[in-house]
Order: structure tokens, then C-alpha cells, then sequence
């Protein structure tokens, strides 16, 4: 059904960084404007976003409808029309209201927290711009604009990555990120012309490519099916392009929060589930994507166990988390995947902002030794981050039990049993990482508790909100065992996931394993950390600590290569032989030429007798010709 | 027995002696003679035409190139006058300022 | 038959004078070998019945050209030293007449495919100075008047040229 509110989810947002930067501008070209503008129109409009969603999504609920909208025809090629045009289906309306209203409480949580910064206008013009990308990319009709979308969202990720750009080490971080998922992009994008080329249809919608899907090769779909994961890698990092993840923490913590935990990283889950009509036809790739992601999990999950840094060890728990959703994904399970990405957004964006709000009291400390040397009194903070760390270890009834356990039992159900496994043996490391987290900073005893603290409301009360989400989310897709209605599940039935068909009986031994597992890496915390001499910080040798030396493979393989290569074409290739090549065949005409003008010398016999010869070969011809 | 040939003969080697003169020889003076040589050469030429056609117009002709080189004399030995007074050389090799090899 | 000898010993005269003009170091010498072939060239003149021309071929050129080239050559006072060392004087004669060879024999030629006629001195006034110089004031009377302009400005340039300078000695030196 056609609806012209479509494009004002993303419209809104879109004016507000137009709006913003223009104010910005102004404040710092000609006079200053008051950060209460900006405030206004950065936190206004994500809010006017989520209430058009919202009311999209009451309607759909009452009358079951889809809305599209379509501004223009955006390119004609030949036989091919892409249309600029949006589409509200059931998975698109349920990944934009929790964006929206994720992003709405994230931006207010930024008012408080980038008080008194020289760049505020600026950092919510940039946020909100995220916002509307984030919303073209979930919304879009085709996957053109569903690249326009995720080519915006990295942009706008390096734009606040790197957002203190004074420090040299934010900007580096900041190309890092591009750069990295440029790479993914080059993939998603490979993919998509794959696929165009696979299906051979005139438009390049979903729909259409659903429709024609049976039109294209296995080999073809398989190869495009592959790429496209490649883009979902490097934006959702996963194994191998996730070495920007970690490092992207150099921005400030609402950005973290948005970007990497709740939206962006998202964004390559939401990109499976989109193209579920491909991926249920080649398991094989599926499968791929759900060994990558229970890798990915691992990897991050034994690298978070021994970092200092709070902000790394919640960047690490997020790819750990994005591999659980890609486990799911990858087996067929759509809705199980993308239940996980909702409850996930709560409890990880509140745990940023926990940490933020810590990060913020104690004046930019971030080592979680030190943290915990100046404990201060944040009763708030305390609360929320004990729920978000809780949440994520999956102890019910909190909403990260729900939405994990669906996933390590569709692994169990379809055989995967390493899958399985690796997934249990993470959930124990989640459980025993996040409560050292959580017994180092306000559990383990301290000498001396910090005075000066520092907190407004606008920090907190996003906390609150979001904590409630946290506890209650897991209701809305409360397992049928139990009597639930499973309501996420039935939202998403277009995308025709593997449902969960067990006998109770074994899906009630799998739960008790879970908690058992969660609770195991608990206690195991709690006797290490509990009483753990903050003043002695744990030795950051060794190769875990050192994220098994990952960054520096890539740096000699990629990045020394590709400079080698560069410097090599620029000394050699350039100077020598091309430069080379076009000054040896100037300078050989230029002596050419002097040699030539030494005919000049000013001696006029000279000039004489060359008019003599030329003269004599003239009557030399004329003799032949005359045939005398 | 003399024929016009011969004649042609005699003009012909007389204005290339000249020709040679002016490129093998560097003294200024003999250029000059040479030059005159030429010209001799080219009006015992004409005169042997004008008796072979029958007419008078190359005799003119000829009357008019030995006032042109009368004039031409004086000039030219003016000139040469001036050359040695600069250069104290009858050596036609040493004007070489507008050269452009390697001494300009 | 006598004109027949005539023409040759005054040919044999020219070339030789040329050459000598050709080939000396001192150009007095040269100067000397150059006299010998106007007057031959004269008498040739004569031979070919023009009269007038061969007064005018010695008056003026052997006459005053010659005379003022000798008149020059002593007055600059040339010593040994000023004249200009000649090492390859015999190679470039071998090449000049290399070089000349070619126009030699195309004219050669073309002459000699010209018809036959009879070159003997004729009678009456062919060459005679009355009818030459009717010609020359019917025909060629515009000739005429631009010679004498010509021989106008040929005097006062050499007055110009030669004249002694005043103190400002660089202006010679160009």
C-alpha cells in the first residue's frame, strides 16, 4: 500500500543534519548558537521518526498491509529501471523501530555526555546523518539503495570515528574502519552485479529478484550469495575483516553505542535476513556463515577475557554477540537471528552508555584497573550496568537468555553439533568476561572512592529506559513451550525461517545447560575477581593479551606489502622507467637539435657552399630529367 | 671553327673559377675578385648571346651590370676598409658573433 | 683562321689569369691575374663585334675597378701576418670543382643542342656605340635613370662607410 510517510523516517533525520550543520556553520563562522538548538533538532528528529514508525506499525499490525513508496525512477538503462523507492514490509518496520528508538535515546544520552565539546553541533549533525543512512539502508526497496544506505552509514562511522581528530591516533583509527569495510564493500557490491547478472530480470527490487530467482545458475548464486556476505563481514565484522571494531572505540562513547553495538554492525544481519530467498537455496554458503560467525565469537570471546580496556572488552563482546546472530542467520534461522539483534541493542547500547557514563565521572579514564583505584558513587549506573551484564549472559528472565538460547538450539537441532558446542563454550567466556568486567570496577575492594563526580539526567534516564527494554524484551518472543506467543517470530514470517521443533523435553535440558554454562562462568568470575588486588593489574603480556598478534599479520602481509608495491611503482616504474623513457627521448632530440643547429656558425663560405652543393644536386636531377 | 659552344665554354669555366673562389678561399680580397669574376664571366655570356640572336638588348645589359658593379666595387671595398680597421684580419672565418653553436 | 687563333690565345689568357687569381697568397698577385683576364675578356668582346663594350670593359673595369682594388689593397698596408693562414686550400679547389661539375655540363648541353650559326665579327654598326646607345635610351631608359641613382648613393656610401669616426670607437666594432 502506498504511503507518502515513508520517506519522512528518513527525511527527518536527513533535515536535522542539514539543519545542524548549517547552525553549525554559522557558530563557528560568524557567532555562536546556543547548544540547546542543537539538542533540540538533534534529538527532535530521530523522535519524529520513531513516532511516524510507530504508527506505521500500529496500522500494519491492525490491517496487515506492506507500504512501499516510490519517489522517482531513479536510473533507465536499457532494459533496466531502479527506482528510488522505499518498502515498509514487516522486517523492514521492525528494524527501524527499534533504530529509531535506540537512536532516539542515544541521542539525548549525547547531549550529556558531549557537554562543554567545542564540536557539539557538529557531532549531531554527523549523528543524525547516521540516523537517515541507517534508515535508507533498512527501508530501501532495491540493493542499490540499500548500498546507498551502507556506504552512508560507513562514512558517517569514519566522520565520528575520528571526530577528535587532533589526536593522530583517532584519525588513523577512523581510515582503519574505512578502509576495512571498504574492502566489504567492494564485495557486497561484486555480489550485487552477480546476482543482477544471475537473475537477468528489468528492475532490480527484492521482489523481483525473488521472483526470478529461479532463473539463475546454482554456481552463480553461490558465488554472489558469497560476496554479499563478504560486504556483511567487514560492516558486521566478523573473521577476517573485523580489525577496525576494537580500534573504533577511539570515539566518543555515543557512537559507540549507536554505531557499534545497536545499528551499524547490524547491519550485515539484517542484510542475510533481507536476502533470505537467496540464502535458503544454497545451505552451503549458510553454513559457511554460520562457522564464521561461531569462530568469530570465540576469537572475540577468549581476546575479551584479558583486556584493561572497558571500552574494548565491550567493542569484543559485540562482535562476539554479531557472531551468535550470524550462527543463526546462516542456518535458516531468520527471525531467531534478528530477535538476538533486537534484544541486543538494548542491553549492549545501555552498557556503553554505562561505561560512558563511568568514562565521563572519572574524566576520560578508560583502564579498568584505574577505574576501579577511583571508584566513584554512581548508584544509577551501578543498577543498569548489573542488568546489561546479567542480560548478556543469558540468565533468564532477562531478555538474553530468550533470544541466545533459540540460537545454540536451532544449532543443536540442525546437527551442527561443533557449532553448538563452540556456542556453549562462549556463552561460559561471555558470562565470566562481562562479570570480571562488571567485579573489577564495583565489586573488588578500593582504597580510596572518587568525590568529584560528574552525571546529568540526560545520561540516565536513557539508561533507565533502555534497562527496562532489557529485562522485558525477552517477553516478546517468549518460546511456545512456556506459553508465549512468540510474537517476533510470527512478525517475521515473509521471511520463512526454520521454526524451533523439538520435543520439550530435550528443549528443557537445553536451557538447563545454558543457565548451568552461564552460571559456571559467573562463579568462576566471581572467585577470581571478586576479591582481585586492583592495585597489581593483570600483565598485558602474552598472546591473548595481544589479540594473537592479528593487527600486526595484516600490517606486515597487507599494509607494508602494499607500501612496498606503492613505493616501488613510484621510485621505479615512475621515475625511472616512464619518466626516464620520455626525458631520454627528449633530451635525445634536444641534442639532436643542438647538433643540428652547429650548422649555424656564422661562416658564410660555409653557408656558400651548402647553397652550392644543394644547387648542384638540382642540376644533377634537372639533368636527368631534361634526359640531355 | 668557333662555334657558340666554345664560347659558352670559355664563360662557363670562368664564372666557376669564380664560384670556387668564393668557398675555397678565406682572404677577403680574393672573395671579392671572385665575385667580380663571376660577373665577368656571366656578361662574356651575354655578349656572345646578343651576337648569336642577333640583338642589342643584351648589350645593354651588359653596359648596365658593369655600372652595377662599379657601384658594387665601391661598397664593398668600403666595407673591407672597415673589417680590417676593427679586426686588423683579412680572415673572413673570424665573424662568428651570430653563431649558435658553442661560442656565440 | 686568324680570328680562330685570336679566340684561343685570349681564352688561354682568361682561364690562366683566373687561375692565378685563384690560386695565389698574395692578393696582388691575385689582383694582377684578375687584370689579365678583363683585358682578355675585352678582346674577346671585340672578337664578338662589340665594339663599344670592349672600350667600356677596359675603361671601367680594367681601368678604374682594377686600379681602385690595388689602390685599396696598398693602402691597407697588408703584411704577411695579416693574411689568413690557408691550410686547405687545395681540398676545397678539389671540392668546389666537385660541386661546380654538374651545372657545367647541364649548361654545356643545353648549349650545344642550340642550331648552328656563324660568329664572325660583323660589319656595319651592330655593336657600335650609336646603335647601343639608342637602344639604351629607347628601351631601357628607366635602367638607365635607377644606374644612376645607384651610383649615386654607391658614392656617398662609401664616402659614409669609410670615413674616419669620432671618438666613440665601438661603433666600428660591429
Amino acid at each position: 500500500m502506498n504511503t507518502p510517510l515513508l520517506v519522512w523516517i528518513i527525511l527527518a533525520p536527513l533535515l536535522g543534519a542539514i539543519l545542524n550543520a548549517g547552525f553549525y556553520f554559522y557558530h563557528i563562522k560568524k557567532q555562536k548558537v546556543s547548544d540547546k538548538i542543537f539538542s533540540i533538532i538533534g534529538t527532535g528528529t530521530p523522535l519524529i521518526a520513531f513516532l511516524i514508525t510507530l504508527y506505521l506499525f500500529l496500522q500494519m499490525r491492525e490491517e496487515g498491509v506492506i507500504f512501499t513508496q516510490n519517489l522517482f525512477t531513479w536510473i533507465s538503462i536499457g532494459d533496466l529501471t531502479i527506482q528510488m523507492s522505499f518498502l515498509g514490509d514487516n522486517l523492514a518496520i521492525f528494524m527501524s523501530m527499534f533504530v529509531t528508538f535506540v537512536g532516539w535515546l542515544i541521542h539525548i544520552y549525547a547531549i550529556g555526555y558531549m557537554k562543554g565539546d567545542d564540536g557539539f553541533g557538529k557531532f549531531f549533525a554527523y549523528f543524525n546523518l547516521f540516523l537517515a543512512s541507517m534508515l535508507i539502508l533498512v527501508l530501501a526497496d532495491n540493493p542499490i539503495i540499500l548500498f546507498i544506505g551502507w556506504e552512508g552509514v560507513g562514512v558517517c562511522s569514519y566522520l565520528l570515528i575520528a571526530f577528535y581528530y587532533g589526536n593522530k591516533e583517532n584519525v588513523i583509527a577512523g581510515n582503519k574502519a574505512f578502509i576495512a569495510n571498504r574492502v566489504g564493500d567492494f564485495g557486497f557490491l561484486l555480489g550485487v552485479v552477480t546476482l543482477f547478472f544471475a537473475v537477468g530480470a528489468d528492475s532490480l527490487s527484492f521482489s523481483t529478484i525473488e521472483a526470478n530467482i529461479s532463473n539463475a545458475s546454482t554456481e552463480l548464486l553461490v558465488l554472489s550469495g558469497f560476496l554479499l556476505f563478504v560486504g556483511a563481514m567487514g560492516k558486521s565484522a566478523q573473521i577476517p575483516l573485523y580489525v577496525w571494531l576494537p580500534d573504533a572505540m577511539a570515539g566518543p562513547t555515543p557512537i559507540s553505542a549507536l554505531i557499534h553495538a545497536a545499528t551499524m554492525v547490524t547491519a550485515g544481519v539484517y542484510m542475510v535476513a533481507r536476502f533470505h530467498f537467496l540464502y535458503s537455496g544454497i545451505e552451503n554458503i549458510g553454513l559457511f556463515i554460520a562457522y564464521i560467525g561461531a569462530f568469530s565469537a570465540l576469537f572475540a570471546a577468549v581476546i575479551a577475557t584479558k583486556q584493561q580496556d572497558i571500552k574494548k572488552i565491550l567493542a569484543y563482546s559485540t562482535m562476539s554477540q554479531l557472531g551468535y546472530m550470524f550462527i543463526a542467520v546462516g542456518l535458516g534461522f531468520y527471525s531467531s537471528g534478528l530477535f538476538h539483534v533486537f534484544t541486543h541493542a538494548f542491553f549492549k547500547a545501555m552498557l556503553f552508555m554505562g561505561a560512558g557514563g563511568i568514562i565521563i565521572a572519572l574524566h576520560h579514564e578508560q583502564n579498568i584497573f584505574k577505574i576501579a583505584q577511583h571508584r566513584a558513587q554512581l548508584p544509577i549506573i551501578h543498577f543498569t550496568f548489573l542488568v546489561g551484564v546479567i542480560a548478556i549472559s543469558g540468565i533468564p528472565p532477562f531478555s538474553g537468555f530468550f533470544s541466545k538460547d533459540a540460537i545454540l538450539a536451532a544449532a543443536f537441532q540442525e546437527g551442527e553439533y561443533l557449532i553448538w558446542g563452540i556456542g556453549m563454550f562462549t556463552a561460559f567466556l561471555t558470562a565470566f568476561y562481562m562479570f570480571r568486567l562488571y567485579f573489577i570496577i564495583f565489586v573488588a575492594p578500593t582504597k580510596n572512592v572518587s568525590q568529584h563526580i560528574y552525571t546529568s539526567k540526560t545520561i540516565t534516564f536513557p539508561l533507565l529506559v533502555l534497562s527496562i527494554g532489557a529485562i522485558a524484551a525477552g517477553f516478546l518472543n517468549f518460546p511456545a513451550i512456556f506459553g508465549g506467543e512468540a510474537m517476533v517470530d510470527a512478525w517475521l514470517t515473509q521471511l520463512n525461517s526454520n521454526a524451533i521443533h523439538m520435543s520439550h523435553s530435550t528443549e528443557y535440558i537445553l536451557m538447563a545447560a545454558s543457565i548451568i554454562v552461564a552460571v559456571a562462568g559467573i562463579l568462576v568470575a566471581y572467585k577470581k575477581y571478586a576479591k582481585f588486588d586492583i592495585y597489581k593489574p593483570e600483565s598485558e603480556e602474552g598472546i591473548i593479551a595481544n589479540k594473537f598478534y592479528v593487527d600486526e599479520f595484516y600490517d606486515k602481509i597487507f599494509v607494508q606489502a602494499s607500501k612496498k608495491l606503492s613505493t616501488f611503482i613510484d621510485k621505479v616504474v615512475d621515475e625511472k622507467i616512464i619518466d626516464g623513457f620520455i626525458m631520454t627521448v627528449c633530451n635525445e632530440f634536444v641534442s639532436f637539435g643542438k647538433k643540428v643547429a652547429t650548422i649555424q656558425n656564422a661562416n658564410v663560405r660555409f653557408y656558400a657552399g651548402f647553397m652550392l652543393v644543394g644547387m648542384s644536386c638540382i642540376f644533377v636531377y634537372l639533368y636527368i630529367l631534361l634526359g640531355l | 671553327m668557333i662555334s657558340l659552344s666554345s664560347y659558352a665554354f670559355v664563360s662557363m669555366m670562368l664564372f666557376s673559377i669564380g664560384v670556387i673562389g668564393v668557398i675555397a678561399r678565406k682572404n677577403i680580397f680574393v672573395i671579392y675578385m671572385s665575385i667580380e669574376l663571376m660577373l665577368n664571366g656571366i656578361t662574356l655570356f651575354l655578349v656572345t648571346f646578343a651576337r648569336y640572336h642577333f640583338n642589342l638588348d643584351a648589350q645593354v645589359m651588359t653596359v648596365l651590370v658593369i655600372a652595377i658593379a662599379a657601384a658594387e666595387a665601391a661598397i664593398f671595398l668600403s666595407v673591407i676598409i672597415l673589417l680590417f680597421r676593427s679586426k686588423k684580419s683579412l680572415d673572413t672565418d673570424i665573424f662568428t658573433t651570430l653563431t649558435q653553436g658553442e661560442n656565440s | 683562321m686568324m680570328a680562330d687563333i685570336v679566340f684561343v690565345a685570349l681564352s688561354i689568357f682568361a682561364i690562366a689569369g683566373a687561375i692565378a687569381m685563384l690560386v695565389n697568397k698574395s692578393p696582388i698577385y691575385s689582383a694582377l691575374g684578375l687584370l689579365i683576364t678583363m683585358l682578355s675578356i675585352g678582346g674577346l668582346f671585340a672578337l664578338l663585334s662589340a665594339s663599344f663594350l670592349f672600350m667600356v670593359q677596359i675603361i671601367v673595369y680594367a681601368g678604374a675597378i682594377m686600379t681602385l682594388i690595388l689602390f685599396i689593397l696598398m693602402f691597407l698596408n697588408i703584411k704577411e701576418e695579416d693574411l689568413p693562414k690557408e691550410p686547405k686550400k687545395y681540398s676545397l679547389i678539389g671540392l668546389g670543382v666537385l660541386l661546380v661539375l654538374p651545372l657545367n655540363i647541364l649548361v654545356l648541353k643545353a648549349v650545344s643542342n642550340l642550331p648552328e650559326k656563324d660568329l664572325n665579327i660583323v660589319e656595319g654598326n651592330f655593336g657600335d656605340i650609336k646603335p647601343v646607345g639608342l637602344a639604351l635610351y629607347n628601351n631601357w631608359l628607366i635602367a638607365f635613370e635607377l644606374i644612376s641613382i645607384l651610383l649615386l648613393v654607391a658614392l656617398v656610401g662609401s664616402i659614409v662607410l669609410a670615413k674616419k669616426r669620432k671618438p666613440k670607437e665601438n661603433k666600428g666594432e660591429q
